[in-house]
């Protein structure tokens, strides 16, 4: 997949704070959120979702059933993750150790695939 | 003009009203005058941390809706000329005080006070509005669980969302050899998600069940390690700044680690 595709061109939320326990944010375009996503806070887009701190929520980009929608996070130890249709977690007994590197989840080859974020060319 | 002051926690069994018990207390013994609200309607239970359960008369709910006026409520410790305690209702449930009779109730009493602490009940429904609407600052109280965390994390959201302003948190009931372990979070591992100021943290301690049982606060206990930390947490209430205790024993025995902690190692 390319960047940009056409879900980039979708209007974007900006979430200026931390969303906390039990906050939430549904869009109809992308989400940036500037702060973090903690665990039990959730954030659905229909796009893509960027997050500037450490996602440990749930976070579903492409929530209307767009594969090509991605999630980046400076640091990425959720929850769960959704795109599209397709839901994962980490493995149990997954270490939770805290990875301080940006990553990005996309699905690719009809599975959702976690690798290090590239900057895009 | 006082502050007034809300503590609160989400979760329950955290150590909210012996965090208030002892706040208040420490905040009296350094002559502040302070008042203490229980806003655990239905539940109450500060009146017995604090010992002065065969005293109450008249309760919040009295006071608010003028069945006696606000000093006949107040019940005056046994121990301190300046610190007083306006107990919760026992029989009657969380709809009998509105959100406005709080504001006005803290008003009041913040005239008269300098301190107006209140003991927030658990959970997010209507004692908790009740309780966090008259106040202007709060302390979130959490142990290292991640339960607790999480509920503190829910808590903070919805202080902000009230724009009560920065809350401050309190890291209840640590453990410092199971830290060590890997077996517990970490003052830094909860930080890292609350990211809200830290004003203290108290060690876990038998000493507490104790003083609870005897409606004693440690506070008033100069040998007590939670009691200690409760008075350095009180100091930085008064705008003192105290360094944090340290909990890291340098080696695992009990006798090292209470010379660490009052060397200020």
């Amino acid at each position: 997949m390319e960047w940009p595709d056409r879900l980039t061109n979708l209007p974007t939320t900006m979430v200026n704070h931390t969303l906390r326990s039990g906050q939430s944010i549904n869009s109809d375009g992308n989400v940036v959120v500037l702060g973090d996503v903690n665990p039990g806070a959730e954030v659905a887009a229909v796009g893509h979702i960027v997050v500037m701190g450490t996602l440990r929520g749930v976070v579903h980009a492409g929530s209307t059933g767009n594969e090509d929608a991605t999630i980046t996070a400076l640091e990425l130890i959720p929850t769960q993750l959704r795109i599209a249709t397709h839901i994962t977690r980490p493995p149990d007994g997954c270490s939770k150790d805290r990875s301080y590197r940006p990553e990005t989840a996309r699905i690719k080859d009809d599975e959702v695939i976690i690798e290090e974020y590239n900057t895009p060319k | 003009m006082g502050k007034v002051i809300v503590i609160t926690s989400g979760k329950g069994g955290v150590g909210k009203t012996t965090t208030t018990a002892n706040l208040g207390t420490a905040l009296a013994m350094f002559d502040k005058k302070v008042v203490m609200v229980d806003t655990d309607i239905g539940l109450r239970n500060l009146d017995v941390v604090l010992g002065l359960e065969n005293r109450i008369v008249y309760d919040i709910v009295d006071a608010v809706r003028g069945n006696c006026r606000l000093n006949q409520a107040l019940i005056k410790d046994k121990r301190f000329e300046n610190m007083f305690l306006l107990p919760a209702a026992q029989t009657k449930d969380k709809t009998a005080v509105t959100e406005d009779q709080m504001v006005e109730l803290c008003d009041k009493l913040k005239d008269e006070f300098d301190f107006v602490i209140i003991d927030c009940p658990a959970g997010i429904e209507h004692g908790f509005r009740n309780a966090i609407a008259g106040a202007e600052e709060a302390i979130v109280v959490t142990t290292p669980e991640v339960s607790a965390v999480r509920d503190a994390d829910r808590i903070i959201g919805l202080l902000e969302a009230a724009e009560v302003r920065s809350p401050r948190l309190i890291i209840n009931r640590i453990r410092t050899n199971m830290v060590q372990t890997g077996d517990m979070m970490s003052v830094d591992d909860i930080l890292s998600i609350l990211a809200v100021e830290l004003l203290g943290i108290v060690p876990d301690d038998d000493a507490i069940i104790i003083s609870t049982n005897r409606g004693e606060p440690t506070v008033m206990d100069d040998a007590s390690l939670p009691g200690q930390a409760y008075r350095n947490i009180a100091h930085r209430l008064c705008g003192e700044e105290v360094p944090l205790m340290t909990l890291t024993p340098k080696k695992n025995s009990f006798f090292s680690r209470l010379k660490s902690l009052f060397s200020g190692e």
